[in-house]
């Protein structure tokens, strides 16, 4: 037993098209929100993590940590960037939170970050490429939509999900996103326009697909004492995980289930004290919409096949026992991979306080879930309201 | 080196990364070869055959198999 870790501040940016802001822009505006949030002296601050994935290639910038602690005028901190493709920031937020639990430090800011608009789209699309193994998989020519077709098409052959019901996440997500003032797509969208939207790597269509995303988002993590002697809004971190999974498609027993989130699952839950049924709400790694029905369903929220029909049934919309993804998710808030996770805490932080945009009534434990890679990396985050 | 498997899943890549640029759109399928190793392949028609069609390649060190049916699945 380690000391108790909190969720003392958060602080976003909006997600989306952001240009003329820079990646450290972008973080310091993140941060600083989350450090007034949080009323912790940036002075406690022992380390600042920036999760970040492709920042290297898509801006030439990288040594992130120190560039960003010195611009919030951090000093005589430990400072370095955090990458495990689109888990980073939330990577982070794990060993941030074991720092603190060890007694190694009182407070740790991390932010995670990403630029991923104004490339051309084969230039983001080999970009993200990275986070397969290129040596291995890479020659055959995998991106992640081709990854997700293939558990799409094998999810729809083994367990009957239809189209219809893929397609469904985008527009119950939409919906959520319209109403999420961070969220990068405001505009909902139909079962019609998703079905007919082009094809981009069969049967993945462009509405199942995430957006390219601008976008930062940062936690201020500390003790519990220290948060209470400076009376942040705290939230506690009831489990923090970090597992890999299959680092490539052909180490899957079979792709419709995804390792790392279920042995993420079960150790959070193990951790937490809780179950599935005890989370009032979740923020999941739906990068693309067949992701969210697998997702839900290896995190233990419905037996496994059952996730289509879950979507179409209204199961995890806005008054079901688990609501998914109401800050619109990555379809619709965005995915800046690296800002992701964080965004992610930020979204259920914001929900346990009771002060979200799409509240989910006395939400009391909140659960986060995000991938890197092929489901690679994951971590699964579950946070408790203080009552 | 022949070998043959089963087709676990496929799909159409529309939009690939630069390196596969003048290869689109094309068929990539995830086959389960006899002894339960997986191999990525491609697939030497422009539609992808079906979840359990039983498929052969040629394979060759460091090329990307391309794989054929081997009996149409009834």
């Amino acid at each position: 037993m380690g000391t108790r870790v909190v969720i003392a501040g958060v602080g976003s940016t909006k997600f989306g098209v952001l240009p003329g802001l820079s990646l450290q822009n972008m973080a310091a505006e993140a941060a600083r929100a989350a450090m007034t949030d949080s009323n912790i002296p940036p002075a406690r601050i022992g380390c600042v993590f920036v999760g970040n994935f492709v920042g290297g290639i898509m801006t030439g910038q990288e040594l992130l940590g120190p560039i960003v602690a010195a611009d919030l005028g951090l000093s005589n901190v430990a400072a370095v960037k955090i990458e495990a493709a689109c888990a980073s920031s939330s990577a982070a937020v794990r060993i941030g939170h074991d720092l603190i639990r060890a007694g190694a430090e009182d407070a740790v800011l991390v932010i995670g970050v990403e630029r991923l608009t104004g490339a051309p789209r084969d230039a983001l699309t080999t970009a993200m490429t990275a986070a397969i193994d290129q040596a291995n998989e890479g020659g055959a020519g995998l991106t992640f939509p081709g990854f997700w077709g293939m558990v799409m098409a094998r999810h729809m052959h083994l367990y009957g999900t239809t189209r219809e019901q893929v397609a469904a996440v985008t527009v119950k997500n939409r919906q959520f996103g319209a109403t999420n003032p961070l969220a990068q797509f405001q505009k909902t969208v139909t079962l019609g326009e998703v079905v007919a939207s082009p094809p981009i790597s069969d049967p993945i269509r462009r509405f199942d697909c995430c957006p390219a995303t601008d976008g930062a988002a940062a936690v201020v993590l500390a003790s519990e004492n220290l948060a209470r002697q400076h009376g942040s809004p705290a939230v506690r971190i009831a489990a923090s995980v970090l597992v890999n999974g299959p680092a490539r498609i052909t180490d899957y027993e079979d792709i419709v289930t995804h390792d790392g989130t279920v042995n993420a699952a079960r150790r959070a839950y193990e951790s937490a004290g809780v179950g599935p049924e005890d989370i009032d709400v979740a923020e999941l790694h739906d990068c693309f919409s067949i992701a969210e029905i697998v997702d839900s369903e290896d995190l233990g929220f419905f037996p496994k096949g059952e996730g289509g029909p879950a979507v179409t049934r209204e199961a995890s919309a806005r008054n079901s026992k688990v609501v998914i993804n109401p800050s619109g998710g990555l379809l619709s808030k965005g995915h800046p991979t690296g800002a992701t996770g964080c965004g992610q805490i930020y979204e259920v932080a914001m929900q346990l306080r009771g002060k979200h945009p799409n509240q989910v009534p006395n939400a009391r434990y909140g659960l986060t879930h995000n991938g890197g890679g092929t489901a690679a990396a994951v971590t699964v985050h579950i946070l408790e309201a203080f009552r | 080196m022949n070998v043959q498997g089963t087709v676990q899943s496929h799909t159409v890549i529309r939009v690939p990364d630069k390196a596969h640029a003048a290869m689109a759109p094309f068929v990539l399928l995830l086959v389960e070869l006899a002894g339960g190793k997986r191999m990525l392949g491609h697939f030497d028609r422009a539609e992808p055959p079906a979840i359990g069609a039983r498929v052969t390649a040629d394979v060759v060190e460091k090329e990307t198999p391309v794989f054929r049916v081997l009996e149409e699945t009834p």
